[in-house]
């Protein structure tokens, strides 16, 4: 019996001693808001399939094409995440790290760099002089049907953009006419690009609520399918996240729905609040390793 | 009548118990056939060689690459980690709630251990991202995103599973074993040590077998502190980002699709013959004890 009481005392003092320990570590890491521009940085990207990495990775040309290859250079050991929230923990939490995500998602959790010289705002992005940014685009083929035309004219309509800014996107077009119900009926099939594909879902609500006769068929299986499918006809539109290729450009109709601005984010200790935009394409192919490498 | 009327009584009983048999059975069948069917041919067309074999996975890359052996070796990686770090604490502490531990301490810590085990992933996860990674970072080099880390999370994600099942078969060695070594002139720590917990082997094994299956398949934890880079083979490091077969499945599944998708089922596949692998062994320890 005397053994066990030696024996729990020393699983006591185990404890709490580890429980001091973990809190003796702690503690430096909290006081320490110098920042050591000589740490590694810490690179955090989405995960490949996601639609925001494309477009980034492309406009940062991260993505290097050649001829009939496409080679995604992101610096091996880069942290890869599955989701917008877990890119922000993960920025917040290593005073080191950058990432990025998309501008509607900027809160105070992190900071958002400019980017050459401009601040990533909403009016930056729809006046064009903050470069991250990608169009949400509608696509069609030749003349369009008096209903597709109706329905882009209601997406385009001061309810559609009202839907669009509640949504957290940047409208493209700056239109003051109210759309009126058309009483139209029949049926219009949409595909294309999962980013769009909540607001286009939102769009078509709304359109219902107005025009109660028509239906929509929606399939979201990313922009590429959208393009391809609005070119051969088996799609009235095609929904995208990224820009046409001239291949594809010359053969349909593109019409702007918005503009998603993607922000670079940094932990809210470190002193930068201005990239250059190759310093950050150096971050990402891994050829800047450091913050003081960053001009 | 009155036994016709209890015959059909009991034949209706039968069928409905025989049916709740099945159903267990008919899911196993039908998600290993959803698995092959979606994923072999997927494997066929990668090529077998340049799937299993390949440590470049870059899916959207031109022409495209789904080489998952780099998944592989993280996941042995991370779950030998863990069985590092989960066995000797959780084996130790079943020893010690099996035969040292006085009453009011059993008490405490034996409820602790079963809510550890109904703690959901996500919260380990959470946890980790936010305590664990933390912590390695500031103690080791690296950004604590990390095989240490992952093998941590997991390593405390075990034990419930390695306590509970050591200890109930160091219980259940019969009374008489003890009584012979103490009838030798043994102390209690030989007797604990040399006799009650050999006897009690192939439990102790089998709770490690439960606790490698459960470090294996765990995702959501994992997902949020292995920071998921697919690392080549001669990069892999334990301070190192890594990404193992479930991550790659989860990260990637919400917005993947053609050969991208059956790629991912594909590694739920090759996930899959790892668990058939880690029963089947299961299986062969029980039998063999069985036969002893």
């Amino acid at each position: 019996m005397k053994k066990n009481k030696v024996l729990s005392m020393i699983a006591l003092v185990l404890v709490s001693a580890l429980a001091l320990a973990g809190c003796a570590q702690e503690n430096p890491s909290e006081q320490g808001d110098n920042f050591d521009l000589g740490k590694d940085i810490t690179v955090v990207a989405r995960d490949a399939a996601s639609g925001t990495r494309g477009a980034f990775h492309e406009i940062m040309k991260i993505i290097v094409k050649e001829n009939d290859t496409e080679v995604d250079k992101l610096v091996v050991g880069a942290l890869e995440f599955d989701g917008t929230d877990k890119v922000i923990t993960a920025v917040e939490g290593d005073k080191y790290g950058i990432g990025y995500i998309s501008l509607g998602s900027v809160s105070d959790r992190i900071k958002a760099v400019s980017v050459n010289g401009t601040e990533p705002t909403v009016e930056n992005v729809r006046d064009g002089s903050y470069s991250v940014s990608r169009p949400f685009l509608l696509v069609t083929k030749g003349t369009e049907s008096e209903l597709v035309k109706d329905f882009l004219k209601f997406t385009e309509s001061t309810q559609g953009q009202a839907i669009t800014d509640e949504m957290k996107f940047i409208g493209a077009v700056d239109s003051s006419e109210e759309y009126t119900a058309s009483g139209m009926s029949g049926t219009i099939k949409v595909a294309g690009s999962t980013s769009v594909a909540p607001l286009m879902e939102k769009l078509q609500e709304a359109y219902k609520e107005l025009n109660p006769d028509v239906v929509f068929e929606t399939q979201a299986q990313g922009s590429s399918q959208g393009i391809k499918a609005a070119i051969d006809g088996s799609y009235d539109i095609g929904m995208s996240s990224r820009e046409l290729k001239e291949e594809e450009a010359s053969e349909l109709n593109r019409h702007v729905l918005a503009i998603d601005g993607i922000a670079v984010i940094v932990n809210n200790e470190n002193p930068k609040s201005d990239l250059a935009s190759e310093d950050i394409t150096n971050i990402y192919i891994g050829e800047i390793t450091k913050w003081n490498e960053v001009k | 009548m009155q036994t016709r009327h209890s015959n059909i009584n009991e034949i209706i009983m039968q069928a409905i118990f025989f049916l709740s048999a099945l159903i267990s059975v008919i899911a196993v069948l039908a998600i290993c056939l959803f698995l092959f069917m979606r994923g072999i041919p997927a494997i066929s067309e990668i090529g077998f060689m340049d799937f299993i074999f390949n440590e470049k996975w870059a899916p959207t890359n031109t022409p495209a690459s789904y080489g998952i052996l780099s998944m592989i070796v993280g996941s042995v990686y991370v779950t030998a980690g863990a069985i590092v770090i989960g066995v000797p604490i959780g084996l130790m502490c079943a020893i010690f709630l099996a035969e040292f531990c006085p009453d009011n301490v059993y008490k405490v810590v034996k409820p602790a251990v079963n809510l550890l085990a109904g703690i959901p992933s996500i919260i380990y996860g959470f946890f980790g991202m936010e305590a664990i990674v933390p912590l390695v970072r500031e103690n080791f080099r690296g950004n604590g995103y990390s095989i240490l880390s992952s093998a941590i999370i997991l390593g405390i994600m075990i034990l419930p599973t390695i306590i509970s099942i050591s200890e109930s078969s160091i219980r259940a060695v019969p009374e008489n074993y003890a009584e012979g070594s103490y009838g030798l002139g043994a102390t209690k720590e030989e007797t604990v040590f040399k006799v009650i917990v050999p006897a009690a082997k192939s439990g102790v094994l089998t709770s490690i077998i439960l606790g490698i299956g459960r470090a294996v398949g765990e995702t959501m934890a994992v997902v949020m502190v292995a920071g998921n880079s697919v690392m080549p083979l001669d990069q892999i490091g334990i301070l190192k980002p890594i990404r193992t077969l479930t991550t790659n499945i989860v990260t990637e599944m919400s917005y993947a699709s053609g050969l991208h998708e059956s790629a991912l089922i594909s590694t739920g596949v090759v996930l899959f013959v790892f668990i058939i692998m880690l029963n089947t062994s299961l299986s062969l320890i029980k039998s063999k004890a069985q036969r002893n």
